[in-house]
């Protein structure tokens, strides 16, 4: 195979592309439409295990479930999460003063999530976070809630690796 | 071109070399090539003295892309230097993953459950086709041959979808934890890898029509970069390089990890050590990680993918919520990081490129004392001068290309 | 692993095969041996590495033809019987947890008698697939080890890349520069002295065009 006559394996070469391009071509014609992903427009469809930015989840009652217990920003390998903890008088008796994250440094490990033991911050589908300035890269509190029926794509996922 | 000497009707045409070289000696030329170089896919920098056509003298320079990975390591919790291994190779990351890890859990003397080894295999194997597509691709463009290149790469796109589809990211993995791994594999995973490696596969195969007969591909490969299979092992040389030596020399194959001992696989070598057996050794290698998903995939046991080992590996995320010692268990390792016994430890994977080994060395604490990477791609590159003095200036481009330097993990 | 306290002076029979056979060959070259984790090392002294090495690596039965690896460790502030005192075991742990989690600041850990540094080579045969790891302690006031570059060519960039790291000079190699960092670059960054957040001066571009007015961005 490999001493093959010259002439005959740039032929067959020419005969590989030529088929790529019919094929591409009478697909075409017949409508197909997922050569590119037009992005704005269109997105892709991505799997459920999509790591994206990591966001607070928002109860019910419209507060975080997170109760600054600061096992996140201990697991953060690029210590990109801020808290301030404070005392309320919910059942919960702590709640986050200020949560931040820079999401500048943020790498989207999934290992902050994995620490918490409340499940209080998950990683969101949220993928699309460039801003135009460094100030705008740093998300606080109220920006990262996310209520909780939003991201059930990514709750229902990680409770199948509850009991492992 | 308009070279006055080149007209002078005394100077010979061709026959007599060194006469020509003689009267006509000018200083050698010096050729910066890269660091930023479109064939230099990683930033290295190669200045070269040419006579001509041909290299005299050259001196390989690499480091750009140098982060600190072992310093970083040597701060972070044995846990948190998981994602910077994904940093290494980042076009196989997953194989760097389960290096580190199982560096790890040889000091901590952990066994992983079968599952979550399969678990790794497949993962590690997919990461593997993507690396050998990409390397493959990218020296295929390189030497001007464009469609092959857009042909693995859309390969490569199906195996980095099977990667996310596993662990949620494409590049940056994650994937393997010390003593398990992140997340069982979703549901119809199986048939969904399958078909997506085969159609990879048919892809692989129109590009292999497209370069290995062709006689231009051929001119270029076969017989560059030759090293002989001492010269490969005394510098150092491992992976497909070593293997296209006639060395046999795979870490899958001599020091058996995971399951690699019961699959059932070839290592392909190659006798003549030059780019051409690089370049065949690695499209041999294609079919062979497919067959050892599906075999993985057959044998997949079930159970549980972490190992039930509380010195290290996090509690199971349902038993932290309802349960008070899972909780404090949770706090104290990502807290402490899991307290490592003292000691050392060597390991070795078989990456894409070649051994991949991490020596680790542990005073005791939740952070390595030392971390070190022995990186395949930098040793491969340390004979690259030898390869190429002597050679063609042309002929810096395959052999480069087919080193497969990567920069994150040679500058580490 | 429970075995390490009693590691340092294992039982004849304890001992591993490769292990058995390496000191056999090398004799009294051998300082310490010890065989952890699945792993062997041996210990010996800088002056003889480079005897030890072109034994280890002629001999027939042992030919350590492959080095996979060579780096250094830096043991600035532990003690000589690091890897089987368990009190430092202790101390260590407990100095990690009094550690502020975001610490940036470098507190020196006082220095002992013993050497600071070891380099480490990492050897391995194609032939009978044996991984062997050899250690040399390296003092710090005279950070110098005869390099192996003869032996194995690619040690080259490996010793280059410890010089680089950690400022220990191979005596003998062809070309001992750094490999990473460059030239003016002040210390040597995987000494354990040396900050992680540790800032170097900036270096004035001397090139061709250094005294060329700047262009305006
Ligand atoms: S995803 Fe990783 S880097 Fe980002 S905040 Fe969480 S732990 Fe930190
Ligand atoms: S680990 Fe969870 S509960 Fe604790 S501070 Fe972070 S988000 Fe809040």
């Amino acid at each position: 195979m490999s001493n093959a006559n010259p002439l005959l394996a740039i032929l067959s070469g020419l005969w590989v592309s030529t088929r790529h391009f019919l094929r591409n071509l009478s697909r075409f014609a017949r409508g197909r439409q997922d050569f590119a992903i037009h992005f704005p427009e269109q997105r892709l469809v991505q799997p459920p295990a999509l790591r994206g930015m990591p966001v607070l989840v928002q109860m019910d009652n419209g507060k975080e479930r997170c109760v600054a217990c600061g096992l996140c920003e201990w697991a953060c390998p690029t210590t990109c999460i801020t808290i301030y903890p404070a005392e309320t008088t919910d059942e919960v008796e702590r709640y986050p003063q200020i949560f931040d994250i820079d999401m500048a440094r943020c790498m989207f490990c999934g290992l902050c999530e994995e620490a918490c033991p409340e499940e209080a911050i998950v990683m969101s589908r949220q993928i699309e976070i460039a801003s135009y300035s460094r100030r705008g890269s740093l998300w606080h509190k109220q920006d990262l809630l996310v209520p909780v029926n939003q991201l059930k794509t990514r709750t229902d996922y990680l409770r199948r690796n509850y009991d492992r | 071109m308009s070279d006055p000497e080149q007209k002078n009707p005394a100077a010979p045409t061709n026959g007599s070399n060194a006469r020509a070289m003689e009267e006509l000696h000018t200083p050698p030329m010096r050729l910066q090539f890269g660091p930023s170089h479109p064939a230099t896919h990683g930033t290295v920098k190669i200045t070269l003295d040419l006579e001509g056509e041909q290299v005299v003298w050259s001196e390989v320079e690499v480091g750009y892309l140098h982060r600190g990975f072992e310093k970083e390591c040597e701060t972070g919790y044995y846990y948190q230097n998981i994602p910077y291994t994904d940093r290494l190779n980042y076009s196989s990351p997953i194989l760097n993953n389960v290096g580190y890890c199982m560096a790890v859990e040889k000091l901590f003397g952990i066994v992983t459950p079968p599952r979550c080894d399969y678990l790794r295999v497949i993962g590690g194997e997919l990461s593997r086709l993507a690396d050998h597509m990409l390397c493959i691709g990218a020296s295929a463009m390189e030497l001007a041959a464009f469609t092959p290149m857009l042909y693995l790469i859309e390969g490569r796109e199906l195996m980095l979808d099977l990667v996310d589809a596993l662990c949620g990211a494409r590049v940056t993995t994650n994937f393997v934890r010390i003593g398990g791994v992140s997340a069982d594999m979703p549901e119809g995973f199986r048939e969904f890898a399958i078909e997506r490696i085969d159609k990879a596969l048919t892809l692989v195969e129109d590009a292999n029509k497209l370069l290995t007969n062709n006689p231009v591909f051929r001119r270029r490969m076969e017989g560059t970069g030759y090293l002989s299979p001492k010269d490969l092992v005394a510098w150092g040389v491992t992976g497909p390089m070593l293997r296209a030596g006639g060395v046999p020399y795979d870490i899958r194959r001599v020091h058996p990890y995971l399951v690699y001992g019961d699959l059932d696989f070839e290592v392909p070598v190659g006798e003549h050590s030059d780019n051409f057996d690089r370049y065949l050794v690695r499209m041999a290698e294609i079919p062979q990680s497919r067959s050892m998903i599906v075999q993985c995939f057959d044998k997949l046991p079930g159970g549980p993918v972490n190992a039930d080992d509380p010195r290290v590996r996090w509690p199971a995320k349902g038993r932290v919520f309802n349960r008070m010692e899972e909780l404090i268990d949770q706090f104290k390792l990502v807290t402490e990081g899991g307290m490592a016994p003292v000691g050392e430890v060597y390991h070795a994977v078989e990456a894409a490129n070649g051994e991949l080994g991490f020596y680790i060395v542990s005073d005791g604490t939740g952070k390595p004392w030392k971390c070190r990477c022995r990186a395949p791609s930098f040793s491969n590159m340390s004979p690259l001068s030898k390869m190429i003095t002597g050679g063609q200036l042309a002929d810096v481009v395959p052999t480069f290309g087919m080193i497969n330097m990567i920069g994150g993990e040679c500058d580490r | 692993m429970t075995a390490d306290n009693n590691g340092e002076k294992p039982a004849a029979p304890a001992l591993p095969p490769l292990l058995r056979k390496v000191i056999d060959r090398l004799g009294a070259i051998v300082l310490e041996h010890k065989s952890a984790q699945g792993d062997d090392r041996i210990n010996v002294a800088r002056e003889n590495i480079l005897e030890a090495a072109r034994m280890l690596r002629d001999d027939p039965e042992l030919a350590f033809d492959l080095l996979l690896d060579v780096t250094a460790i830096d043991y600035l502030g532990q003690p000589d019987d690091f890897e089987t005192n368990l009190q430092v075991w202790d101390q260590n742990r407990a100095s990690m947890r009094r550690q502020p989690q975001r610490r940036h600041e470098l507190v020196l850990p006082p220095r002992g008698p013993n050497p600071r540094f070891a380099v480490v080579y990492h050897l391995t045969s194609t032939a009978h697939l044996h991984v062997l790891r050899v250690k040399c302690r390296v003092p710090e006031d005279d950070p110098t080890i005869p390099s192996v570059t003869s032996l194995w060519p690619g040690a080259n960039w490996l010793e280059r890349e410890t010089y680089d790291m950690y400022g220990i000079r191979f005596e003998g190699h062809p070309d001992l520069r750094r490999i990473y960092l460059y030239e003016e670059f002040v210390g040597h960054p995987l000494r354990k002295d040396y900050a992680k957040h540790g800032e170097q001066p900036i270096q004035e571009y001397v090139g061709p065009g250094a005294k060329e007015p700047r262009r305006p961005h």
